[in-house]
């Protein structure tokens, strides 16, 4: 084994490898894409071996290239970002149904912010609707163990399991261990079996059944019941194997068993007292095992400090992933909870360490508190959540995008006052202020250490009018303090600085052209947009993209927005990537349907966006054998498209008169306009601005708003460092100043 | 604990500034952990990389570095600089170049930006700042690229990061490519002299 500093997507990719994964399928998308591309990477470089590898044409292709593959025995890994999966959504919901033979894991990376993203929907979320497991980790090492684990998890029950982590896990990096080489484990192949692989609404029936007895036991599993032998676990360990054998083999609701759920006289579940559950000595507790709890005692789990936030447990017991540590002063019971999900685990680590050495600092006590991380939100670990609440009065909830654990908490709560026991209030995003966006060290701390200090009041049995007022002391320096800071920080004026299509990008042209074609023609449009790198055209100047709503629906929505204003010219915009993953439909359906649109297909050769990954009509393969291009025009063609222009979107004349042309077309026309992306390009001369001659009339940057043009309040000045001398600027300047590199002025 | 933060346009190079910190931190046994700015914003965007340093042994949870907590600001551009200057501690140290990159946000609009008020505003801070004359260095290295190590280095005499000279340089040995090793050696041994 081998440190070394790996992103979290690379490090996911190496323990999904060492997993023994065999077939690897996604689509790219921020924040997923470096998973699949450091496969390839150690493919390529032989230090993983027997993996089929691929960027499929979209997410529904790539879950269904491994749906076949993991009936067939591989463990397969798919990736994409958390709107990838909307697209395999058709495919995931069935899947779990039918269920799975080689381990299949769906790593789902989620965007809070959002920072590369349309939406902020929670993939924690996505699973209990699709009644998928997910595993939601904290940091990267964290992350490797649960890919593991999800592997494990995904065989032993069938079921396909969702690893989510989240931008700042993805992106983030530190040094782990990782195997220098692995191979994939061998596949046995398809058996044929019509009662398995072939859904039917009987067999549908069934499968729901098997859904819902087996995310029970992962329930049981995720909350500390043993169900997988580890040599760890010795003679107990088989024994629960033997139990573990017979749900393999068939699901227990054949046997005739009846489980029991989570109820509100009980609140622990049956199976995890049926099934056992491993002591920290790695015992076996036979019966009840929260018997402890009753009496009030601190949770049984042993606390290492919330500092070290690393706990040892036998690898076979899954509510590693659910730490419990006790926190704080040792002289009182706790009346407070802080659960976490995700990286905000992280975050209130980071805080309550900032939060413990102030208080040091000033001599006051941490009072008494209990913290939990949720690592596997759905199932929800119910049973050790209910442990864990045991005795507190207030728990604040700290996760990203939705209240999934502040809701499943809630969900507790009203279990336990059903049953007569006491309940926490619970508060997380429905009633804090931040609703949306990130989380961050600053944000829990901001709440903890006012909930701490009122906590350590109370120990010392202030009385509620002292309490109030030294709250009120405590708000009043917190503002001062915050006043005093706003008065030191640099203050400046500064441009924005939002990422723009770069210096010389082939789609500036294009969008420039089109709307120059509109105006010659005198006709008014509508421009709709896509997902790429294009999605930039949006940006002043050129203020060309008018709708962005989903990969591929710019095509569709065009047709839409044409049936409502006849009278109005509908051009839509489409990357060669997202031509191939999903514009394909809604070119046939504007045929099939009579719509008139033009498509401009931007085919710049590359999915330029995510880092540059090839696609169907590159040629090229992930692995970087040759395929057999797909052509553009050749698609369109065979889905009814009667009149396809082509341009060089560099070339301005060019690309005007081949958009009248399309445009004036009746039905479906399309635009194809063709230059390599500038990262593929490389270094080139830039273009000259006669600095004597120039008018400084803007036009040049008003026109077309190159990053690689600026103006220095009295001429337009080029950055030699930025400019490829694609020429476009040369086009548009009304004075001839602008000279393309290489010829004389 | 310390914590870095660069800062730049991206395609400056901020992230591999990132990984030879960090590959400095681990050489003196130090758990760390960095976190970058990746996918759209890259395209011409602000960025933004964090280093976290466990330099007295702590653990390093969280990958951002939290505000009013930076030991050093590294910026490749002196406005960039300012936009982010609330993550650093009071006394911590700023390093900046000098030049300014205009945004097409700037060149549309009437204001013209400029280096001088922006260099004024990160030098009226109370913790020491450094705004370094970039182009000098890097006309003696021969290659623009060599701006990160520049700024790398000049922090790194400035002692805000905790690391030797010598540290960054096998930082570097071990994580830039053999062909790009000299160039990125003389640019800190460049900046280095330029600062005695």
């Amino acid at each position: 084994m081998a440190e070394k500093l790996l992103m979290g997507n690379e490090a996911f990719a190496c323990a999904a490898l060492e997993a023994g994964v065999g077939v690897v399928a996604g689509y790219p998308g921020t924040p997923s894409s470096e998973v699949i591309e450091t496969v390839a990477a150690r493919v390529a470089d032989g230090s993983s071996s027997g993996v089929h590898v691929e960027w499929s044409t979209n997410e529904k292709a790539a879950l269904e290239v491994l749906a076949g593959a993991s009936y067939a025995g591989a463990r397969t890994l798919f990736t994409c970002k958390q709107v990838g999966l909307n697209v395999a959504s058709d495919a995931l919901m069935s899947l779990n149904y039918v269920g799975v033979e080689g381990g299949c894991v769906l790593f789902v990376a989620d965007d809070p912010g959002p920072i590369s993203s349309q939406t902020e929907q929670d993939t924690r979320r996505f699973a209990s609707f699709a009644k998928v497991p997910v595993f939601d980790p904290a940091d990267i090492e964290q992350g490797m163990d649960m890919m593991k684990a999800a592997f494990d998890l995904s065989e032993r029950y069938r079921t396909p399991v969702i690893v989510r982590p989240t931008t700042r896990v993805c992106h983030s990096s530190t040094f782990v261990e990782v195997a220098p080489a692995t191979s994939a484990r061998p596949a046995k192949g398809f058996q044929k079996d019509d009662s398995r692989w072939v859904i039917f609404p009987a067999r549908s029936y069934r499968g729901h059944l098997e859904v819902n007895e087996r995310l029970a036991w992962i329930e049981a599993e995720f909350s500390g019941a043993c169900a997988s032998p580890h040599s760890d676990c010795g003679d107990a360990g088989e024994a629960a194997e033997g139990k573990r054998a017979s749900f393999a083999s068939g699901f227990a609701i054949d046997e005739g068993r009846s489980y029991t759920r989570l109820s509100s006289e009980g609140l622990i579940p049956a199976v995890a007292a049926d099934m056992g559950r491993w002591g920290r000595d790695g015992s076996r507790s036979e019966g009840d095992c929260f018997d402890g709890l009753r009496e009030g005692a601190p949770v049984a789990r042993e606390t290492a400090a919330v500092a070290s936030g690393r706990v040892s447990f036998p690898p076979c017991d899954l509510s590693r992933f659910n730490p419990v540590e006790q926190c704080g002063s040792k002289d009182a019971l706790p009346r407070l909870g802080v659960v976490c999900g995700g990286v905000s685990a992280a975050y209130a680590r980071e805080a309550l360490a900032r939060i413990r050495s102030l208080a040091e600092e000033r001599g006051e006590k941490m009072p008494a508190f209990r913290f939990m991380q949720v690592g596997t939100p759905f199932p929800f670990p119910m049973a050790l959540a209910d442990e864990f609440v045991e005795g507190l009065e207030r728990v604040f909830v700290f996760e990203e995008l939705d209240s999934v654990v502040e809701d499943e908490l809630v969900r507790l709560m009203g279990m336990r006052s059903a049953a007569g026991k006491k309940a926490a209030r619970v508060y997380g995003r429905r009633s804090m202020p931040q609703a949306a966006g990130e989380n961050s060290v600053e944000s829990v701390f901001a709440v903890l250490e006012r909930v701490l200090f009122e906590e350590a009041l109370r120990d010392v049995g202030a009385s509620s009018a002292e309490l109030s007022d030294r709250m009120d002391a405590f708000d009043e320096r917190r503002t001062e303090e915050a006043a005093a800071q706003a008065s030191k920080a640099v203050s400046v004026a500064l441009p924005a600085r939002p990422p723009v299509l770069c210096a010389g990008c082939p789609h500036r042209g294009a969008f420039y052209a089109a709307k120059r074609a509109l105006k010659k023609l005198r006709v008014r449009g509508v421009f709709s947009g896509d997902i790429g790198c294009y999605t930039l055209g949006n940006a002043a100047p050129l203020n060309a993209v008018d709708t962005c709503l989903c990969m591929g629906a710019g095509i569709t929505m065009a047709q839409g927005l044409g049936v409502v204003e006849p009278d109005v010219r509908q051009l839509a915009f489409v990357g060669d990537s997202t031509f191939f993953a999903s514009g394909l439909t809604g070119i046939a359906n504007a045929a099939y349907n009579g719509h008139d649109i033009t498509v401009c297909v931007l085919d710049n050769s590359t999915t330029a966006m995510t880092g540059g990954q090839p696609h169907p009509g590159t040629g090229r393969r992930l692995m970087g054998s040759q395929a057999e291009a797909l052509s553009i025009e050749a698609a369109l063609e065979a889905l009814g498209v009667k009149c396809i222009e082509h341009a060089n979107p560099h070339c301005l004349e060019e690309s005007v008169d081949a958009v009248m042309r399309a445009v004036e077309h009746h039905g479906v026309s399309a635009v194809v306009f063709r230059a390599p992306c500038v990262d593929l390009v490389g270094s080139a001369s830039a273009v000259r601005i006669d600095a004597e001659a120039c008018t400084g009339c803007k036009k040049c940057i008003t026109s077309i708003g190159c990053p690689a043009i600026g103006f220095d309040g009295s001429v337009a000045t080029v950055d030699e460092t930025l400019c490829i001398g694609c020429g476009l600027c040369a086009s548009v300047c009304p004075f001839g100043v602008i000279a393309l590199p290489g010829k004389s002025e | 604990m310390k914590n870095v933060v660069l800062t730049g346009i991206g395609g400056q190079g901020t992230v591999l500034a990132a990984k030879v910190l960090a590959q400095a931190a681990q050489n003196r046994g130090w758990q760390v952990r960095t976190a970058e700015t990746i996918g759209m914003a890259q395209r011409g965007g602000s960025v933004v990389s964090h280093v976290r340093m466990g330099d007295c042994g702590e653990q390093v949870h969280a990958p951002l570095v939290s505000a009013g907590q930076a030991d050093a600001l590294i910026a490749f551009e002196p406005g960039e600089a300012a936009r982010v200057a609330h993550l650093l501690k009071p006394e911590g140290v700023l390093v900046s170049a000098s030049r300014v990159v205009q945004p097409v946000t700037a060149s549309l609009s009437k204001e013209v930006y400029e280096a001088r008020p922006v260099i004024e505003a990160l030098e009226a801070r109370s913790g020491r700042t450094i705004i370094v004359d970039e182009a000098p260095l890097l006309a003696a290295v021969g290659n623009p690229k060599a701006l990160n190590m520049v700024l790398l280095a000049t922090a790194v005499q400035a002692d805000a990061i905790g690391i030797s000279l010598d540290g960054l340089k096998d930082a570097v040995r071990a994580c830039v490519k053999p062909r790009f090793v000299d160039m990125n050696v003389a640019a800190i041994d460049e900046a280095a002299a330029a600062l005695r």
